[in-house]
């Protein structure tokens, strides 16, 4: 069995199963846990709207932070942004997703996926030598947030490395790449990666949490 | 089922290697003017999408002499419009292509006779002269008095 | 069966001419993938070369690497080379039969010991020995004894190299390459299914004209025909690189002669010359004749998932299993919720 059979085969389906399994535990251990019950009266009873709004309003930075943080705000977006586009929109990716999904869609053409991917990685690193060399953020910073940023630039390296087919030959390089994908998918459950689950549940409850505190003026 | 003429091979692709080639077949030629030194170039061994030999032969152009050689098959030697650049096509008994070569070269050496059929060939006439000799002095002494 | 006559002596012999030669010697040359600066030093070594004996054995095989290698009847390059080689003994080509072709065998061993080429196709059987026997000898009684006094084996075909086809899953009859049976003796593989047949020739013509092998990559197959992968030489990249595929066969990008990754196309992980010498003497190969490539000179490529299945298309295990996963999860889950709810109320009582 070479490394690529190895990738495509056993690798990915166990990756598949621990994802299965790692996320299952988290999400339903997580919300079946007991909610601390209010004991003050709700200001008002609209958990929803509340909710809502708060995905909403926490995925824009108040204005009076912003320039503060801007270069994180434009960085995240940019990235997330840049990640999704070359996970979904190029060619040779849209087999892997008819064989889950059972539909395809069309795809931009690969050149700009190279400079999508490029700039992606470029600000992935950026952000990475930001998170070493700033003082606040090289104290509060975790073994978790190094590791997921780090497992999330692995795929779009070894892709961009196995379009370019520089290194090693193809079939080791997409073996990597498909690697690089078995380790997002293992990691996930554990660290900060399951924010792409957590992130919206999480501000909704914060949302109606707060809600329905304080008092009605 | 429709005919296998309307598959569409593309021809619109280029290795971009037609004018590095002629580059080089341009050094070649003055190399030879300044030192003799020829130079010969296997058309198999670079990459050329389908189409691009042909835009070669077009760029080189059919110049004045052409010589078909046939030795284990037929050969075309052609000299191309830019004289000391030849265009030499080797085919076996089958017609197939064995090999396809620019040489930039006064005349290629496979035209020259060699020496050792030189030597067969005199051999030969030797021996035919010998067999015409011992005929003509047959029959001069059978037609002689 | 002058085995000692050189193959200047042979051509000589067959009226070939100077001129000839140095015409033969051109495309030889080129054959083997070597520059035309060559051509001189490929002319005096075959001019002394001696023809070598070569002992072609059959195994389990399709005898499609012979078809390859014999396509035409009229003298071509592969068919000269043929004749530059001393072919003693081969199950196709050979007119004795029974005792008398096994005879050829052993003579022709006795007589060259030590220098005689071993060429074979098809896969050994190890399961049963039963499987593939010829004259009463299984097959790999008689590798074993005719590789003895070989100076080198050339498995030609994947079948030889790699145990090809009979070597696909479920291999019931354990079937494996040459290499997997001889050990300490040179092994060249021209794997391919069949192999191109210049693949074949170039390297008895390396053999021939030098003496020795040619330069091999980790599997033992030479350099100059499976050096570049089809992905590197395919002339359908440049659709590759803009992201302009086929999605199904004869549909539009099919008829515009675009890449055929999504179609299955193992060209990025297949070694071989199809990209450039191609088949039928330059003709075609299969992508660009349409259909995408198998990897036939790669180990194991009848069992890498399914011909038209994408590279990167891969075993993620279906819905089912990625639900009975997040099931057991959500079941671990929920225990561990309980156990943890319990805790929960345990410190809230003692708060009150």
């Amino acid at each position: 069995m070479t490394l690529l059979d190895f990738a495509r085969g056993p690798a990915m389906q166990w990756a598949f199963v621990i994802f299965g399994i790692g996320v299952g535990w988290r999400l339903v251990g997580m919300f079946l846990l007991l909610r601390d019950r209010a004991k003050a009266t709700a200001r008002r009873d609209a958990p929803v709207s509340d909710g809502t709004r708060a995905i909403i309003m926490r995925s824009l930075p108040a204005k009076e932070l912003e320039h503060h943080i801007v270069f994180q705000h434009v960085s995240g977006y940019a990235w997330h942004i840049g990640f999704f586009i070359t996970v979904l929109f190029f060619g040779p990716h849209m087999p892997f997703w008819k064989s889950i999904l059972g539909f395809d869609w069309p795809t931009l053409p690969s050149e700009v996926i190279t400079v999508v991917g490029a700039i992606t990685i470029a600000v992935l690193i950026s952000l990475l030598v930001r998170r070493l060399s700033h003082p606040v953020l090289r104290v509060i910073s975790t073994a978790d947030d190094y590791i997921s940023v780090i497992v999330t630039i692995l795929p779009l390296l070894t892709g961009l490395i196995s379009y370019a087919n520089i290194g090693f030959n193809k079939e080791t390089n997409l073996a990597l790449h498909l690697l690089s994908i078995v380790l997002v998918l293992v990691w996930f459950p554990f660290g900060k990666l399951m924010h792409l689950f957590l992130a919206f549940p999480t501000r909704y409850k914060a949302g109606a949490d707060y809600g329905r505190k304080g008092v009605a003026a | 089922m429709s005919g296998l003429a309307d598959i569409a091979v593309s021809v619109e692709i280029t290795t971009g290697n037609v004018v590095p080639l002629l580059h080089e077949v341009r050094h070649a030629l003055q190399r030879l003017l300044d030192t003799g030194e020829p130079t010969v170039i296997d058309l198999h061994s670079l990459p050329l999408a389908p189409g691009e030999l042909d835009t070669l032969e077009e760029k080189l152009g059919e110049g004045e002499v052409s010589a078909t050689l046939n030795a284990l098959g037929p050969s075309l030697l052609r000299e191309t419009a830019v004289p000391g650049v030849w265009f030499v096509t080797h085919r076996n008994a089958n017609e197939e292509i064995t090999g396809q070569y620019l040489e930039i070269v006064k005349v290629p050496a496979i035209l020259e006779a060699q020496d050792v059929d030189i030597r067969q060939g005199i051999a030969a006439l030797s021996e035919s002269l010998e067999q015409a000799n011992t005929q003509d002095q047959g029959e001069t002494h059978d037609g002689s008095n | 069966m002058a085995r000692i006559e050189t193959v200047g002596e042979a051509l000589a012999r067959q009226g070939v001419s100077r001129r000839a030669f140095l015409k033969f010697c051109a495309a030889t040359t080129s054959l083997m993938a070597l520059p035309p600066s060559m051509i001189p030093r490929v002319a005096a070594a075959l001019e002394a070369a001696r023809r070598p004996s070569v002992i072609w054995l059959s195994f389990q095989e399709c005898t499609g690497c012979t078809e390859s290698l014999t396509r035409s009847d009229s003298p071509t390059v592969e068919g000269l080379i043929f004749d530059m080689i001393s072919l003693d003994y081969h199950h196709t080509l050979q007119a004795a039969s029974g005792e008398a072709a096994e005879l050829a065998r052993t003579q022709a061993m006795e007589e060259n010991w030590g220098n005689y080429l071993v060429a074979v196709d098809g896969s050994i059987p190890l399961g049963n020995p039963g499987y593939s026997m010829i004259a009463g000898v299984s097959n790999l009684d008689m590798l074993q004894e005719t590789v003895e006094g070989a100076a080198a084996v050339v498995a030609v075909g994947t079948c030889a190299s790699f145990g090809g086809i009979p070597h696909a899953n479920p291999n019931p009859t354990g079937a494996v390459g040459v290499g997997e049976i001889v050990t300490d003796k040179p092994i060249i593989n021209v794997s391919g299914c069949p192999p191109i047949p210049v693949a074949i020739t170039g390297v008895l013509a390396q053999y021939l004209t030098f003496g020795q092998l040619p330069e091999m990559d980790e599997l033992g197959r030479p350099k100059a025909f499976f050096g570049q992968s089809i992905h590197d030489r395919c002339y359908r990249r440049p659709f590759y690189e803009k992201g302009q595929f086929a999605e199904s066969f004869d549909d539009e990008g099919a008829r515009a002669g675009w890449c055929l990754f999504k179609l299955g196309c193992m060209g990025p992980i297949t070694y071989n010359a199809c990209a450039t010498v191609k088949w039928n003497s330059g003709t075609s190969f299969p992508i660009e004749a349409g259909h995408p490539c198998l990897g036939c000179s790669e180990p194991n490529f009848w069992d890498k998932g399914g011909f038209y299945q994408p590279l990167s298309e891969v075993e993620w295990g279906g819905w089912a299993q990625l639900g009975t996963a997040a099931a057991a999860g959500a079941a671990i889950g929920a225990a561990s919720a309980l156990a943890a709810r319990s805790k929960q109320k345990k410190a809230r009582e003692e708060e009150v």
